[in-house]
């Protein structure tokens, strides 16, 4: 009796960190990390089944902009529906697709200023960021041997039409260090053809590691932990090496509070997807249609 | 002889008598603070006051049928034929209404331009009652003035309807003598006799129209006591170069000989925010009748999300209201439309901006 007595609140405990780390990191709007994703799929966990099945939770990552600010200064229900109604209704007007860090996108944007009045830029994602109306990518490419970054916002109504030329993630959730990089890891033609992924597969992970030049860069990259550079270790100095050892915040990954106050909880987001649920789903679904009309009519007009 | 003397000076004394008496006093005295008469204090001490469960439920019942009586009441303003309502003109003074700041969010202009907007809610807000500038005796004069001289009537505004056991009997005593029920917010706002409104009117978003400006009042952002830098922008002193424990301090205070004081005035490090604060001339671009909504351009209003506002007609000259405004105040009304938008506003369900080559 005494043994189980001794050993049961350490099996509560446990069970009680296992479903913590869980929930966490099921509401976590953040990009997932593609090996995160590869070792539940080798290893689906046994026995109990994840607590919260509910299949509008996943458009947390397609569609991040419509989770509110988790700052409870700013936050707001009335102007957060508001603010949601009126991105449905920008939505209904030009088609902004699901794209995530690391996709090459083609924008085109009406500009008073150009030629023609339009301008067109291609170029790899590589920051995401703001919630509501403010949400807000940016586009980099190199052009003429000129790195070019562009920031859009995502409802500008001037924006004519978004375009993913090539869907799919990279192994860091901001890309910042194409800035350092040698040139060709982000320099895409102009002209660049879209590439369809067949129906019903999931986004494809890039796991192309970059080449750094030589310092000095822009950033103390080697503090960062980053998983998508190759020859991080050729630059560092003796010295830098201690200091990014010095640095290093391991304890973080673990601290729940700063998790909890990055994220939105559980019965908030159920209550926004589900109002946005719907409307988003015949969005996909008119989407869709209009795909598989283009790509029939896109023989004919070559043969006429 | 010496007596002879003594008895001079004592009849000489005997005579002296003190007439007036003056005494050199101070003549500044500093208004008494007298608050106004609608005032009473508000908070209550919440005691667990041994009532059964069955008290507590009749109670809870009256108070429901009561809420459910004045949500149902019509505006008075609704029998009121419209030939009757008095004209404006521009030195009429209409009331303002009391709302909250909820947030801030980015409209596009039509050219294509962002602007920022701060969306303020209008939250059940009635008219509590109406004192007529022959009655009206303001709070801060020294003297009360002569009965007629002021030209403006005050008029009671309350905004969000609370249980009436939370708050001080007093307090509801404001309320339930003129029939309503207390309410969380109560302001006060002058104006002129004939734009008076009868006990009870809710007042709507539409109170204003898009175009208008307004003049918002509220309290800053309370910071508590801050230094040099934060509060008055200085510089401070540089990081390095010898410096040592003066990077934030504010240097100088003042000169020597003649002026060897610290002057009045001096900036200095101390309380900064919660102090009420008017933003003139600000803009509405986008009203929203059903959540009674106004987007206003621009973040400068005081205070932080969800701090209490008030909203008056804005008395910048070249801003003033042109055309008559709805008065006294707009009627409630079913069939209105959804959403007012200024002329230079693009709406979001309207087809993206395009620019004509010319």
């Amino acid at each position: 009796m005494s043994l189980v007595m001794r050993k049961s609140p350490i099996e509560y405990f446990n069970a009680a960190k296992w479903i913590i780390r869980r929930e966490c990191r099921y509401l976590s709007n953040l990009p997932e990390v593609a090996e995160n994703s590869e070792v539940v799929e080798d290893k689906p966990p046994k026995g109990r089944k994840p607590r919260f099945l509910n299949p509008t939770l996943q458009y947390r990552h397609v569609y991040p902009e419509f989770l509110p600010d988790p700052n409870p200064k700013f936050r707001n229900s009335l102007r957060e529906k508001l603010e949601r109604a009126d991105m449905l209704k920008r939505r209904s007007q030009v088609d902004i697709p699901e794209f995530y860090v690391g996709t090459i996108l083609a924008v085109t944007i009406a500009d008073p200023h150009a030629q023609g009045k339009t301008n067109k830029f291609v170029g790899i994602c590589i920051e995401r960021k703001g919630c509501g109306l403010r949400a807000e990518f940016t586009l980099r490419n190199v052009i003429d041997h000129q790195g070019i970054e562009v920031r859009y916002e995502l409802y500008d109504p001037t924006i004519q039409n978004i375009q993913v030329l090539r869907l799919e993630k990279r192994l860091d959730d901001k890309l910042f260090y194409l800035r350092d990089a040698l040139p060709e890891y982000c320099t895409f033609p102009i002209d660049m053809d879209p590439e369809i992924l067949p129906e019903g597969s999931p986004v494809p992970v890039n796991t192309v590691q970059v080449k750094l030049k030589p310092r000095p860069w822009l950033e103390r990259w080697e503090r960062q932990e980053l998983k998508g550079v190759s020859n991080i270790e050729e630059h560092l100095k003796e010295k830098d090496r201690v200091r990014r050892e010095l640095r290093k915040t391991p304890w973080e990954k673990f601290d729940l509070m700063k998790d909890y106050r990055k994220t939105i909880p559980i019965e908030d987001q159920t209550e926004i997807w589900g109002e946005v649920y719907n409307q988003l789903q015949q969005m996909r679904v008119s989407r869709k249609k209009m795909s598989k009309q283009r790509t029939f009519t896109a023989p004919k007009t070559q043969l006429g | 002889m010496a007596s002879s003397n003594l008895k001079l000076l004592c009849t000489l004394l005997s005579r002296i008598r003190v007439e007036n008496v003056t005494i050199k006093r101070n003549l500044y005295q500093p208004p008494k603070y007298r608050p106004p008469h609608w005032y009473m204090p508000k908070e209550r001490v919440l005691t667990d006051d041994m009532v059964t469960q069955d008290n507590r439920d009749f109670i809870d019942e009256v108070r429901q049928d009561k809420l459910n009586l004045q949500t149902a009441m019509e505006s008075p303003l609704s029998k009121i034929e419209p030939q009757e309502t008095v004209q404006w003109n521009p030195t009429t003074r209409r009331v303002g209404l009391i709302a909250r700041k909820i947030g801030n969010y980015p409209l596009w202009t039509k050219s294509g331009k962002k602007v920022q907007t701060t969306l303020l809610q209008v939250v059940d807000n009635h008219v509590i009652k109406y004192i007529p500038p022959e009655e009206y005796t303001p709070a801060k004069d020294y003297k009360p003035k002569k009965v007629g001289k002021y030209r403006l009537g005050c008029m009671l505004v309350g905004s969000e309807t609370i249980d009436p056991t939370t708050v001080t009997k007093d307090y509801c005593g404001i309320f339930s003598s003129v029939g309503m029920l207390p309410k969380r917010h109560l302001c006060r706002f002058h104006v002129s006799p004939n734009a008076q409104l009868p006990t009870g009117t809710p007042l709507f978003a539409t109170h204003f129209r898009v175009g208008d400006y307004l003049d918002i009042r509220a309290k800053t952002i309370d910071r508590g006591f801050q230094g040099v830098m934060k509060r008055w922008g200085f510089k401070g002193m540089p990081a390095s170069h010898g410096v040592t424990k003066t990077h934030r301090r504010p240097g100088n205070i003042g000169a020597g000989g003649e002026k060897a004081r610290v002057w009045p005035g001096t900036k200095m490090p101390g309380h900064m925010g919660n102090r009420w604060r008017i933003l003139r001339g600000v803009k509405i671009l986008r009203i929203n009748t059903k959540h009674n909504v106004l987007w206003t351009l621009g973040v400068g209003i005081p205070g932080e999300t969800g701090a209490m506002c008030y909203l008056f007609d804005t008395v910048l000259p070249l801003k003033k209201l042109q055309t008559p405004p709805p008065f006294p105040t707009h009627p409630p009304a079913e069939d209105l439309p959804l959403e007012y938008y200024d002329e230079s506003i693009h709406l979001f369900e309207q087809p993206s901006i395009t620019f004509e080559e010319t």
